[in-house]
């Protein structure tokens, strides 16, 4: 190190990496920016909102968007029983919020500590908790959303716990093949050498090891998460009607999709600039974290 | 022998899989529903209705053995009978729409491999140009897309506008299930051409790849015959894996299409109420999943020797 001259301080790879690295973060800019819109639009719903989400007013039905036509009364238009589209997308965005912001961390902290276990642990309980993880496949979502709708009848409770249950799998699936191979290299075999404890090794040596492939499959996770919630309120199982989601706003869109295109095509493109939104996101931070996962989906 | 061995230790993880549904489903509606409430129609039951109705349907009996009777009558190829339709056997009904959403699945399945597969080589073998770039675009539109959204506007486009398809139903026979097929695909079809891509870049960098070019094979041969085949393994693997996703979907398919199978089925049986019909049609979809998962791993083993050559 003392030996370097003047050339070598010129070559150093941490220099010109810092400098691409400004560079890689436009990638990331357009989506954060969607994406904090987002959670400002969910937050603070009441305080954006020109009118209640919920507020029937049949005068004012099907009017269109001020682009279109219409007035600022209404700016995105109304729907056909003539509530204001503007203020349910802001309460759709806060249902689509409240179930990413539980489902997500819920299941990457559940799905990781079962993976980790699994991976670690291995033989006969590893074996038989992959063989729940696999239940995943075998039982879509929507289908055991039906059985609970069709039992409590369809709530946002419902959708959070669906979901959750639906999720964990993916995470505990990648985090056991990572275990899987960090538990036969050289710092865990050394570690277990000096006798540290089994939740002392996954603390300190495993859960830093597989805390990038956690983090992409969270960001990738939420346009996941937002597009099935979407899914089970089209389908009248996920929230209740007389709730502002996106899906319900499709559903309901549908009767009129032949006079009128605002109720359905602007919740419509709405999911799909969050979703774009998110698997942007988890695209760039997977190439910047772990090129390695680039066929997780 | 070995492969025996496997086919056993699969079918009984196909079988504990099942279970596991069949389980999950009866203790779900058993103690977070309530059967007198989600099976008889409301308002016109009266008590003695209520009573007459648990006895005879053994509710009275402790859980663990209905749940033993529950596996005995399904065993029996005894799923229930549903509230409505005079008390035809669930089973019945599901059997008379399996095929449509058997035709359905297959039909999203053959589009996806269809149009992925050749976009996918294309894109890998031409990386950077156009095409590719085009590929990608046609991925990451594609992924985030609701297909619920999509099957409605391609409705609204070219049912109602154009009037090129029916508007739903399947009536049409084959020009009923082009837009069903479409809007189920496009989910698999992005998967697909990713893996197919990714898989082909890979590949095509192999030493197997450099001999089989060393020796003057046509770059025809050279891709179909060493590079395709290779590419393709992980894609067979996919499908397996996504059948659930795959059933998923075409429920929600089903009811944006008014396509008359199990799915929509499950659908108008709990605005209907008819509970013990979801509660069958939810068992033999996952069973057939688990099924074909099975089926799908023990093909696998014929498609890539590497397989049988190591351990079951």
């Amino acid at each position: 190190m003392a030996a370097g001259t003047a050339d070598a301080v010129e070559f150093q790879p941490g220099m010109r990496r810092r400098r691409i690295r400004w560079r890689r973060y436009i990638g990331l800019s357009i989506p954060a920016l969607i994406a904090l819109v987002v959670l400002i639009a969910g937050v603070f719903a009441e305080l954006l909102q020109t009118h209640d989400p919920e507020f029937i007013d049949l005068a004012a039905r099907l009017s269109p968007p001020v682009f279109d036509g219409g007035t600022w009364a209404h700016p995105l238009g109304t729907d056909e029983l003539g509530r204001d589209i503007y203020s349910r997308l802001l309460h759709g965005a806060r249902v689509s919020l409240i179930v990413v912001g539980i489902v997500v961390p819920g299941a990457a902290l559940f799905g990781t500590l079962i993976g980790l276990v699994s991976g670690w642990v291995g033989g006969m309980t590893g074996q038989i908790l992959m063989r729940v993880v696999d239940l995943q496949l075998a039982l879509p979502a929507i289908l055991f959303a039906v059985l609970m709708a069709s039992l409590v009848g369809p709530s946002l409770t419902n959708v959070i716990v669906i979901l959750l249950f639906w999720t964990w799998p993916s995470y505990s699936r990648l985090v056991r093949a990572d275990v899987l191979s960090l538990r036969e290299r050289d710092f865990v075999t050394a570690s277990r050498a000096v006798g540290a404890a089994p939740a002392w090794i996954m603390r300190k040596h495993l859960l830093p090891n597989v805390l990038n492939t956690i983090v992409i499959v969270m960001t990738l996770e939420v346009a996941l998460v937002v597009l099935a919630e979407a899914a089970l309120s089209f389908l009248s199982v996920g929230v209740p009607p007389g709730t502002s989601s996106w899906g319900r706003m499709i559903t309901e869109g549908r009767d009129t999709m032949n006079v009128a295109w605002w109720p359905i095509w602007l919740p419509g493109l709405t999911l799909l600039i969050i979703s774009l939104t998110g698997n942007l996101m988890g695209d760039w931070l997977r190439d910047a974290l772990d090129p390695r996962l680039r066929n997780l989906r | 022998m070995q492969f025996w061995n496997y086919l056993i230790i699969r079918l009984v993880q196909a079988i504990f899989v099942t279970l596991l549904v069949v389980t999950i489903v009866f203790f779900v509606s058993r103690t977070v529903g309530n059967p007198e409430e989600t099976m008889l129609p409301p308002l016109t039951t009266t008590t003695e209705d209520k009573e007459r109705f648990r006895e005879l349907l053994g509710l009275n009996d402790a859980l663990h053995v209905q749940y033993g009777n529950f596996l005995l009558d399904l065993l029996q190829g005894d799923f229930g009978t549903s509230w409505r339709g005079g008390g035809t056997s669930t089973l019945d009904s599901i059997g008379d729409r399996a095929l449509n959403t058997v035709k359905l699945g297959v039909a999203g399945v053959v589009f996806a491999l269809a149009l992925a597969v050749p976009l996918g080589i294309i894109a890998a073998l031409r990386r950077g140009t156009t095409v590719d770039w085009l590929a990608r675009f046609v991925a990451v539109i594609g992924q985030a897309t609701p297909s619920f959204w999509l099957g409605l506007m391609m409705i609204f486009f070219f049912s109602v506008q154009l009037g090129w398809f029916p508007t739903g139903g399947a009536k049409e026979g084959f020009r009923s299930l082009i837009l069903p097929a479409i809007a189920l695909g496009l989910f698999e079809l992005v998967a697909i051409m990713r893996l197919t891509r990714s898989g082909m870049i890979e590949v095509m960098d192999t030493d197997f790849v450099r001999t089989a070019r060393a020796k003057g094979l046509s770059e025809r041969t050279v891709i179909w015959r060493h590079g395709m085949r290779h590419a393709l393994l992980p894609v067979v693997t996919m499908l397996g894996l996504s059948l659930g996703r795959l059933i998923g979907g075409t429920v929600i398919i089903e009811m944006v299409f008014a396509w008359p199978g199990v799915g929509r089925l499950i659908i108008d049986s709990i605005l209907k109420n008819d509970f013990p019909m979801v509660q069958a049609s939810i068992i033999v979809l996952a069973a057939s999943i688990a099924l074909v998962n099975l089926f799908v791993d023990v093909s696998y083993r014929f498609i890539d020797p590497r397989i049988r050559a190591g351990a079951a």
